[in-house]
């Protein structure tokens, strides 16, 4: 198996949202970052692979199995993470592994309280008594404790402190390193993936961009700066998108059209930039 | 362990930081037992009020956003929907026996007789009552959730209503088809145990229905 994840034309519609041909692979053995700007359509595509709402079309593959006829199958390899805890508040962790280790069969008892001594979690807190990052904490250690192949994390950085987010990124750099765990990891704070993701899957506004390696996507554009008076209508054209200040402007454009711009400067763009530039796109601004 | 059981399980580990409240909700029925002298009076606010209680795993997943769990684990929605109803149905027949038991001693205790027949009958109707409740609001819970769906919970007493208004309104003929059910204990029996069967079918078929189509 070498692609843990296949996602093929996948459309959703809702009554003012609409996600459209959404395709995109994520191999065995690697991190692959789910970006765009709010409301782009990530936690749609996330739901979709998970079941969670119905598509409208497409397909999608979790280890070779179907996500809608393997599901059961599918769901015992897989973990999930979301922003916020989904367990109940009134449990206490020893309670948390009760409760839903009887789903999975591959469920480690001793892997759980291994994970909790390495997360430095005392079993008998109560799940409201955690913090954030610790409540993410706990959703990954249940992952962990049945093996979870794949792993999704539905925007699990927001609002983290810098501390916790750290942590978290250093978790997931370990659990891929066997080769044999893939993430899927949704977030709109793209420093994350500059240090983690091997892939990059970019949804603007419902429609795929880009999906590919992340030096790749980075590759793909260069910021070009300059005094106000140095941005000519040729780079206006050419740039996907510019901003100006008073001191003068910022272009995003394709590395393929910088060849008559080197007398500006001309710098690597940053994943930031890229989804900036490109969600003003037809919209420029000062 | 079958997927029906797991999600009953986990259902009880939702109710369990509660179990004290809903114990605490037994015990006002008890004193309408007392007050009433009646053992059928005792047992059938039991069962109303233990119906109420169904909710409280409703509204402990709303509460913590829980459908995202739900969402994830490998089990099928059908699963999780009849062991729901497992979940509400040993709710029930747990209190009903705790019930069956502390009444008659407590009526005893005031000098009252309860008899087998008493015993039997104040069971058929507070498991009836029970069932009545509950295969209304817990399709209204899946539907609507746990504050927008208790208004299905009043269903049964307008139905309650409305038999009355049949049933006075009925040629004699159904009236005496009526009188000989009741009559006959075992018949009684036979036809309180189908309908609740029929109902919880019903119910459930519901809930699956809606739960299959509803987007988390």
């Amino acid at each position: 198996m070498d692609n843990y994840l296949e996602v093929k034309n996948l459309s959703k519609s809702f009554d003012s949202f609409q996600l459209h041909n959404i395709s995109f692979t994520l191999p065995k053995g690697y991190i692959m970052g789910l970006i765009g700007p709010n409301g782009s359509g990530k936690t749609t595509t996330i739901k979709l692979i998970l079941n969670m709402l119905k598509r409208n079309g497409g397909e999608v593959k979790i280890m070779g199995l179907d996500n809608i006829a393997d599901e059961q199958k599918a769901k015992s390899e897989m973990g999930v993470v979301f922003d916020t805890n989904y367990f109940s508040d009134e449990w206490q962790v020893t309670q948390v592994e009760k409760s839903i280790s009887a789903f999975y069969p591959n469920w480690n008892t001793q892997r759980f309280a291994e994970i909790l001594r390495k997360f430095h979690m005392a079993p008998n807190r109560k799940v409201k008594e955690l913090s954030k990052g610790m409540q993410m904490k706990l959703m990954l250690a249940c992952a962990f404790s049945y093996d979870a192949k794949l792993l999704i994390l539905d925007e699990p950085t927001s609002g983290l402190d810098p501390v916790s987010r750290d942590e978290l990124l250093q978790i997931l750099s370990e659990y891929i390193e066997d080769g044999e765990h893939s993430v899927l990891f949704s977030t709109h704070i793209t420093g994350d993936l500059e240090r983690v993701a091997d892939y990059i899957t970019y949804i603007s506004y419902g429609e795929l961009f880009f999906s590919g390696s992340k030096d790749e996507f980075v590759d793909m554009f260069r910021i070009v700066k300059g005094g106000r008076d140095e941005l000519s209508e040729d780079l206006k054209v050419k740039a996907v998108s510019f901003r100006t200040f008073p001191t003068g402007f910022e272009a995003l454009v394709k590395t393929e059209d910088i060849g008559g711009f080197s007398d500006l400067s001309i710098e690597p763009a940053t994943i930031d930039e890229i989804v900036v530039f490109t969600s003003k796109k037809g919209d420029d601004y000062e | 362990m079958s997927n029906i059981l797991k999600a009953t399980k986990l259902d009880f580990s939702l109710v369990k930081p509660y179990i004290k409240v809903i114990c605490f909700t037994m015990l006002l029925p008890i004193a309408f037992a007392a007050i009433n002298r009646s053992l059928l009076t005792g047992i059938s606010f039991a069962m109303s009020f233990i119906a109420m209680t169904t909710g409280y795993t409703f509204s402990i997943t709303e509460k913590n956003s829980m459908e995202r769990l739900f969402g994830i684990l490998p089990v099928r929605k059908s699963e999780l929907v009849i062991g729901r109803y497992v979940f509400v149905l040993a709710l029930g027949v747990i209190a009903l026996v705790i019930s069956l038991i502390i009444h008659p001693l407590v009526l005893r205790a005031l000098g009252e007789k309860v008899g087998t027949s008493d015993v039997i009958s104040a069971a058929l109707s507070g498991l009836f009552l029970f069932t009545l409740y509950t295969v209304f609001q817990i399709p209204g819970y899946y539907k609507y959730g746990s504050i927008k769906g208790r208004v299905f919970m009043y269903i049964p007493v307008a139905g309650f209503l409305v038999t009355l208004l049949i049933i006075s309104k009925m040629p004699s003929i159904g009236v005496s088809v009526i009188a000989t059910i009741g009559s006959s204990p075992v018949l009684l029996v036979i036809l309180v145990i189908t309908l609740i069967i029929v109902m919880y079918a019903v119910s459930i078929w519901f809930s699956i229905w809606i739960m299959k189509n509803k987007e988390v």
